[in-house]
């Protein structure tokens, strides 16, 4: 058996566990939520270095990238730097891979992405592969990275622009405490109520709203039928999206018994079958595994 | 240790790189602000107000302000004038904000869209 743990500073409450076969290997899967104590996941990682096969880093980013430059949250590099024996992972390492072929997926497979598709990405930083993915299939995209991180109510709406403020603001921004421009621990249990009167008019300018989903959530107005495209769901994140007015959930992760992981956790289980040093893993590794996998984006009907 | 003059002179050239930079203007629009920017090791304090995305300054301290920059004259002048961001002197305690975490960071954003790389 083979173990994956993905240590999150999100709630606890969504903590799971479950057991499933891969390429004829038992992996038993689980997130442990820290309640966005730093401390906490520090001795968490600690504690399962050397005892677990691989470990995904949650609710954070180690690694943020705005065209070939890669930035590093100092946070999560700390968070990183904990774990000394077993391979851990980000998800930033996949996400540029799993996430464009799912943009990509949705336009040849569905009606959900045809060309001029308003598109709404909270945030584009943590995910700039989809983000490229979008605006390559001639999508009309707003990325809200000032909106929602930095309460900057300043729609970026090109791929350079983007690029240039994050080249101006990154280096430095990366270095503060990451619950300054993220919703870590019970932050991600509410939303923000006054931002929602502020920014909701973003969600619905759009037809479909994509990134991270803690961000998504939080802002989260009544939608009027548009597709969410995020990463991890629960069972209670899927009727809150129902109940939202939500038309259709596109997860680019697979689910695993009712919820979808992290990237995180489905690239630290490559990382295990992969058997490679994380460094020496390429996009086409990861490709490769996906399509022999036949990991396809979950697509779920909700209004 | 700066002094009050060198400061204030800062305060301007921040002033200048803030008002020629159009885009910076329309991201503060809506963020109307008073805030106090006190040395304390020097007696000297000014008043930042922005108003409708327009920034003006004015010598002395506002009587109840929004936002407080709280640091060393010579840190608050380094920083006015870009020669360091504010980031590193607010992690480890030279400079103080006191406000919002929210204006904490627009702050820093607005610091570092005139002085960044």
């Amino acid at each position: 058996m083979k173990r994956v743990v993905s240590v999150s500073l999100g709630s606890s409450r969504r903590d799971h566990k479950v057991q499933v076969a891969l390429f004829g290997e038992e992996f038993e899967i689980s997130r442990q939520g820290t309640d966005g104590n730093f401390d906490q996941a520090i001795a968490l990682l600690q504690e399962l270095d050397g005892k677990v096969d691989a470990i995904g880093l949650g609710g954070i980013d180690v690694y943020l990238y705005a065209g070939k430059t890669r930035y590093v949250v100092q946070d999560g590099l700390k968070l990183m730097q904990a774990v000394h024996k077993t391979p851990v992972v980000d998800g930033s390492g996949l996400k540029s891979t799993l996430e464009r072929e799912t943009v990509y997926f949705l336009r040849q497979n569905t009606d959900l992405l045809p060309p001029k598709t308003k598109v709404l990405m909270v945030s584009a930083v943590d995910r700039f592969g989809m983000a490229e993915a979008f605006t390559s299939l001639d999508c009309e995209v707003t990325y809200g990275d000032l909106i929602f991180s930095a309460g900057i109510p300043y729609p970026i709406s090109t791929l350079e622009e983007l690029e240039e403020i994050a080249h101006k603001t990154l280096p430095d921004m990366c270095q503060l405490p990451f619950h300054m421009i993220y919703p870590t621990g019970k932050k991600q249990e509410v939303q923000d109520e006054e931002k929602i009167k502020k920014y909701g008019h973003y969600y619905l300018e759009a037809q479909v709203i994509a990134g991270d989903f803690h961000l998504i959530r939080r802002y989260l107005p009544l939608l009027k039928g548009q597709t969410i495209v995020t990463n991890t769901t629960t069972t209670e994140d899927v009727a809150f999206l129902r109940e939202k007015g939500a038309g259709y959930l596109v997860t680019t992760t697979p689910e695993f018994q009712g919820r979808s992981f992290g990237t995180n956790v489905i690239e630290a289980i490559m990382v295990v079958l992969l058997q490679k040093p994380w460094p020496e893993i390429t996009p086409d590794d990861y490709l490769n595994l996906l399509k022999q996998l036949d990991l396809k984006p979950r697509i779920l009907k909700l209004n | 240790m700066a002094e009050h003059s060198e400061i204030t002179a800062s305060l301007r050239a921040f002033q200048e790189g803030y008002n020629k930079n159009k885009r910076l203007k329309k991201m503060n629009a809506d963020w109307d602000r008073v805030v106090l920017v006190e040395a304390n090791d020097i007696p000297s304090g000014h008043t930042l107000i922005l108003r409708k995305g327009e920034l003006t300054i004015q010598e002395g301290s506002p009587e109840s302000p929004d936002v407080k920059i709280i640091s060393d004259s010579e840190t608050l002048a380094d920083m006015f004038y870009g020669d360091i961001t504010p980031t590193r002197p607010y992690l480890n305690g030279t400079l103080k904000v006191l406000g919002t975490e929210d204006d904490v960071v627009r702050l820093d954003f607005i610091s570092l869209m005139i002085w960044g790389e």
